[in-house]
């Protein structure tokens, strides 16, 4: 089955529109979709132009195609568990929440929460991500668990917040905190970030640029080769009895 | 005036002296009347156990602290969402939902009034606001004093009818009912990072001791006439060893009022304790128990734990910080200027971990080990031990013995040599069950003259009707059909009107604030008195003409005057 949908030009553009229902599996099992825009809720046909061609024997079988004005559009592709979704353009926040199986591609740039608490699939972005990818929603307990986000331009602040599995990849730089409360997974960032891992207690961190603010808590291992680079190694965060690993090139304390 | 009969009740009303009679009760506007006329609305109750509505003494649903253990715990407040229906709002939360989630909840439980446990007197409006949106119950407040300076500095000059009349205008300020001290002198100690170990421990800052703190404000609440007793959470909660704390604090209790208790403990699960470290605690519910069953001046409430998750919070700021460094989890703290303080943390109480599962055991041992019901009351604490929709399940852990033993199996294989509870044969009947959790409460509250916990005539018909049918139920074996029966009322009737029926609120609900106002003579106005202003001038962050909470923030509100032997 392959779905497109067009979004038309929002008449009210500080409005966003909340598509949860845009998943695979809600096309697979043909539920009417619904989405609000402010307090008022639509059918999905009352605010884009849908095309639906073919028939589909599994989720897996579904493929969406979201094109036109997006940018506002929030929660696409939220608890999907199969089958793939393609953005053209931006794409709003939460995109991918708990996702726990398909794939999303992002041709423009993701807003923040890109893949919040996913549990697996795969996510890739080829702009760039807001704050909070991968991360948890704000006080909860665990980030993404499983699966893997690739973020081909940079990242916002607290990229990987509470990260307890699965792997990301930013190809850029991220923000202020990247793996705060990292308690699992892999994260790679190839560009800069300050203030790494903060408060974290397991997993593993590559930072391939330079790691600014490097918070005082970490035990410095000396250092070791990770793919043909020296990286240093450092172990913490000791102010939170944590055991987690932090690999990085480069790296600066705060002045 | 609309008028309702409710035929052929099975009612179990303690304070009345009913305990098992088929009968009719008439309603008539907000009261219970003796007869109806022929219009009433006709409520056929054949079959169901019709009891007055429940009266929780100790809860915490609004204020402050609540408030923030739901910010604090988004992932809590994903879990029990509920939609919008009828006249009902969308809730959501679990351990510590939504305002209106908390009513629906406790109105389908069939309960109609709540005691908010700890208010923070600078902190009042919050609770007030809160209040007016918990629709279907009546709301009392108990306000912090464990660290109000004004008090503890007239405490410390030997000055007690300075310090009653220091209560009585921040209890008439912020519109409080009941005198409410947390860990007396150790909340104020962790101000400074510290804390007090035991009742006779001198205090950082002022030359008291929570023993003198606690005698000091029992002595006071009778200079007042308050309706309701001093409600103490003792000192050095959830420590291993605390319950000899206990005992002390209630061997000192002097018995000054013949109508109520002079002391109410709360959550006395949780202080008693014994053994010297983790490694041997074990229940001291026993020695607690005797203590209570000697001194009818002292009402205690369980405060039990259930297995699951929940939030804790409490006024007592330095447990909840030892709390933290147990769990590793999330922590919030607070100081309130020159008042009190809090702590609050998310806890999963598991039968997987041995103190848990003593600590679940020590709260029915409690109940079980205390002669009269009147003076053990069914609590959780909620949400610290359990929330409260876990009351259904621990009347039938209380009502059957079987229950009791099919849960212990449960729980970890140590738990046994820990504790008494499985030597314990008792099981509770229905109308102990009514004790505890309505008139007991009602009559520790002081609130029985108000017309409530009880359905004679002239009371508030505030009613609980159960899908129970008790002749036909053997509650030490069907305990399954006890905790559904109890989950769900039939019909809840606060005030003359259904509330709420099997399960669904039906109206919006109209509540009532209570709140005490001691007549103190014009030689104690503190408003004049020069000291007790420059408290406020000179430490405060709220002007004193901007401290009290003005009586429009109360939306209905009943005021309970009292004489004063100031």
């Amino acid at each position: 089955m392959r779905v497109t949908i067009t979004f038309r030009k929002q008449t009210i553009p500080t409005i966003p529109i909340e598509a949860e229902m845009i998943t695979p599996d809600a096309f697979f099992e043909e539920k009417e979709i619904i989405v609000s825009e402010g307090k008022p809720d639509f059918r999905l046909d009352e605010v884009a132009d849908l095309v639906i061609e073919g028939e589909a024997g599994s989720v897996d079988d579904v493929d969406i195609l979201i094109r036109g004005d997006t940018g506002n559009v929030k929660r696409v592709g939220e608890y999907m568990t199969g089958g793939t979704i393609t953005i053209e353009g931006d794409i709003g926040m939460h995109c991918g929440n708990f996702m726990s199986g398909g794939k999303i591609e992002i041709l423009g740039s993701a807003d923040g929460w890109l893949g919040r608490e996913m549990q697996g699939g795969l996510i890739r972005c080829h702009g760039d991500a807001g704050d909070y990818c991968a991360s948890g929603y704000r006080g909860g307990r665990r980030g993404m668990r499983g699966g893997s986000v690739e973020v081909l331009g940079s990242a916002g602040d607290f990229a990987c917040e509470h990260i307890a599995g699965g792997k990301v990849i930013i190809h850029g730089n991220t923000g202020d905190y990247p793996c705060a409360e990292m308690k699992g997974g892999t994260v790679t960032i190839l560009g800069d970030c300050s203030r790494v891992c903060a408060n974290m207690s397991d997993g593993t961190c590559y930072v391939y640029g330079m790691a600014e603010e490097m918070i005082p808590t970490f035990e410095n291992h000396g250092t070791c080769t990770h793919e043909g680079l020296l990286f240093h190694h450092f172990r913490g965060d000791v102010a939170n009895r944590g055991n987690g690993s932090l690999y990085c090139v480069r790296y600066t304390y705060l002045k | 005036m609309a008028e309702m009969l409710l035929k052929n009740a099975y009612v179990i009303d303690p304070i009345s002296g009913i305990n098992g009679e088929v009968m009719d009760i008439a309603i008539s506007g907000t009261k219970i009347v003796e007869e109806a006329s022929r219009d009433a609305e006709v409520i056929d109750c054949r079959g169901m156990l019709t009891l007055p509505g429940g009266i929780d003494s100790h809860t915490h649903t609004s204020g402050t602290k609540v408030n923030f253990g739901r910010y604090m715990s988004p992932e809590d407040m994903r879990a029990g969402r509920t939609q919008r229906k009828g006249p009902m709002h969308v809730t959501s939360g679990y351990s510590v939902p939504t305002t209106y989630g908390n009513s629906y909840r406790y109105s389908a439980l069939g309960y109609t009034s709540l005691v908010e446990g700890a208010m923070a007197p600078l902190e009042a409006r919050h609770t007030h606001e809160e209040f007016k949106f918990t629709p279907l119950q009546d709301s009392f407040a108990n306000v912090l004093f464990d660290g109000n300076w004004g008090m503890l500095k007239a405490f410390e000059d030997g000055d007690l009818k300075r310090a009653a009349a220091i209560i009585a205008w921040f209890l008439i300020a912020v519109k409080g009912f009941a005198i409410k001290l947390t860990n007396p002198g150790g909340t104020e100690a962790w101000g400074f990072g510290k804390n007090v170990s035991c009742i006779n421990e001198t205090m950082p800052t002022f030359d008291l001791t929570p023993h003198e703190i606690i005698t000091g404000a029992i002595q006071a609440n009778e200079f007042l006439n308050l309706p309701h007793s001093v409600h103490l959470h003792c000192n050095n909660l959830g420590t291993p060893g605390n319950f000899t704390c206990t005992l002390g604090t209630f061997r000192n209790v002097p018995n000054l009022n013949e109508k109520r208790q002079t002391l109410y403990a709360t959550h006395v699960q949780f202080h008693s304790y014994g053994g010297s470290g983790w490694g041997d605690f074990c229940s001291k519910s026993e020695p607690i128990a005797n203590m209570v069953n000697l001194r009818p001046q002292i009402v205690i409430d369980m405060g039990q734990v259930m297995f699951g998750r929940t939030t804790t919070m409490t006024a007592d700021g330095p447990m909840e910080f030892n709390l933290y460094r147990l769990h590793h989890d999330k922590w919030s703290n607070h100081d309130v200027e020159l008042e009190t303080g809090s702590g609050i943390i998310p806890v999963n109480y598991r039968k997987k971990n041995l103190v848990n599962s003593i600590m679940w055991a020590v709260g029915l041992e409690l109940a079980l080990l205390v002669k009269s019901p009147w003076q053990c009351l069914l609590t959780t604490d909620n949400p610290n031990g359990a929330p409260f929709v876990k009351y259904p399940e621990i009347i039938a852990l209380l009502m059957s013995k079987r229950y009791r033993d099919a849960e212990f199996a449960t729980v970890h294989p140590d738990t046994g040599s820990r504790v008494p509870l499985p030597a314990i044969e008792r099981e509770l009947d229905w109308h102990e069950i009514a004790v505890m959790t309505r008139a007991g409460q009602a009559r520790a509250l002081g609130i029985t003259d108000l017309g409530k916990g009880h359905m004679s005539i002239g009371a508030e018909a505030d009613i609980a009707i159960y899908p129970l049918d008790v002749d036909s139920v053997d509650p030490a074996a069907e305990y399954e059909t006890v905790i559904n029966g109890f989950s769900q009322t039939e019909y809840t009737i606060k005030r003359g009107r259904v509330v709420s029926r099997r399960g669904d609120a039906l109206v919006h609900g109209e509540n009532t604030t209570f709140w005490v106002k001691p007549k103190v003579p014009p030689a104690y106005d503190l408003n004049q008195d020069e000291e007790f202003r420059s408290l406020f001038s000179k430490y405060y962050s709220v002007r004193m003409s901007n401290y009290p909470v003005q009586e429009e923030y109360l939306h209905r509100n009943h005021c309970i005057e009292t004489e004063t032997d100031l």
